[in-house]
């Protein structure tokens, strides 16, 4: 029997940011790289279509995910959580502006994918290498980052070690590998379930955010998963999470290299360069990365 | 600006620079020396290759059970081989390590240190 495998990528645009943009850059750097196809869930499908009319052959799928009337009615878990909380969003140290964010709709990630095998992954995770393509080799059927490495080497080991200080074990829901399993439809269920009832669970497990987060939901669904202890339900991606932050800027991007200026943590408007070579890395400034892919 | 003061911020922004390619340089070397075998994962220590060797210099060499990073029992079916590529993959990041160390050596400027001239 032939394996369907391919990444997912969720695109929904808000005011300033478009993310459709990275996600068609994201879905050529992992047919180069990975040699895997690409589906795209976004609610903004005509955007996408008029803005980049060679849309439907760069992407596998288009996925539409629009909110509508209905889903009020039939309650599905979009209707439930279409709340979309103001973040602020840094471009670098001195510009930040507040914008909707809509992440509500990963925990779909298992009904919507296309693939037997599929590998999520955030837009802005700018692909370099092909260090991801090994997940599809791995035996284990959930994979996922439990560590990441901040290249402006701040001091953030508490920031990503727990989801809060008396809390469960952090994971990144950045670049997540499953492969459609009974245990894993288990466990996406129990992702919507959190998601749904997320101000208990935000109560329960002593995050106090007001704002709902993947990385948590997916960190509490593994810890239950384990059996509320650590375990093995989640194993390691392959090779390194490299991320900076929105206070960071990327400067330029090549085919594999990255000029990155690093925010230098204490003298706020200070930057330090860094270049990498054939690095996958997870830039969170969107408007850089969405300037750099410009060209 | 005292000039004195100048130049020692200068050189330490150099120096801020040239320490962070190398730690950059020196987690490359280390995400090089994983090797994917049978759906595991190995980082390549200098004890792995002892090890391995030790088993195969004792004809220890085929149907090996290795532990890989995620503590998953992975089958070896011919160790010598095995040996081959994790020394392969070693030596690789090795020398790729070594020349773009060297490279960053050679550069005295922020803007050399970066390919940014």
């Amino acid at each position: 029997m032939v394996t369907s495998k391919g990444v997912l990528v969720f695109a929904r645009n808000n005011a300033q940011i478009d993310y459709c943009k990275q996600a068609y850059a994201l879905a050529k750097r992992a047919r180069k790289f990975l040699d895997v196809p690409t589906s795209i869930v976004t609610d903004s499908t005509e955007f996408l279509l008029n803005e980049y009319p060679d849309a439907e052959q760069v992407f596998d799928k288009i996925i539409s995910i629009v909110w509508k009337e209905e889903d009020l009615a039939e309650n599905t878990t979009l209707s439930k959580t279409e709340n979309h909380a103001l973040r602020t969003f840094y471009d670098g140290t001195l510009i930040e502006k507040k914008l909707h964010f809509k992440n509500e709709t990963r925990t779909l990630a298992y009904e919507l994918s296309p693939y037997d095998e599929t590998l999520v992954l955030d837009t802005d995770v700018v692909i370099c290498n092909s260090t991801l393509k090994k997940c599809f080799d791995r035996t284990h059927d959930f994979l996922i980052y439990r560590t990441s490495y901040d290249l402006a080497n701040n001091d953030r080991s508490t920031d990503f070690e727990r989801i809060s200080d008396t809390s469960v074990d952090f994971y990144w829901a950045t670049c997540v590998f499953f492969r459609k399993t009974p245990t894993n439809k288990l466990f996406f269920d129990l992702l919507q379930h959190i998601q749904e009832n997320w101000p208990h669970y935000n109560n329960i497990f002593q995050i106090n955010t007001p704002y709902y987060r993947n990385d948590y939901s997916f960190a509490i669904a593994i810890h239950i998963m384990n059996g509320y202890q650590r375990g093995d339900f989640a194993k390691d991606m392959p090779g390194v999470l490299y991320y900076t932050t929105d206070k960071s800027i990327l400067w330029e991007l090549n085919d594999t290299d990255m000029l990155l200026l690093l925010d230098k943590q204490g003298y706020s408007g200070e930057y330090t360069p860094i270049r990498t070579k054939g690095a996958t890395v997870h830039v969170m400034n969107k408007f850089s990365l969405n300037r750099c892919i410009d060209g | 600006m005292d000039e004195r003061l100048e130049k020692a911020l200068h050189f330490s922004n150099y120096m801020v620079t040239l320490n962070n390619q190398k730690r950059v340089l020196k987690e490359r070397f280390r995400e090089q020396t994983l090797y994917y075998y049978q759906g595991g994962q190995f980082t390549v220590t200098k004890e792995l290759m002892t090890f391995v060797g030790m088993l195969v210099e004792q004809g220890n060499d085929e149907d090996i059970v290795l532990v890989d990073d995620n503590e998953t029992p992975i089958m070896v079916k011919d160790l010598t081989e095995f040996q081959g590529e994790i020394l392969n993959t070693y030596f690789a990041a090795a020398n790729e390590y070594h020349a773009e160390y060297q490279n960053l050596r050679k550069n005295r400027s922020v803007e050399a240190l970066v390919g940014y001239e």
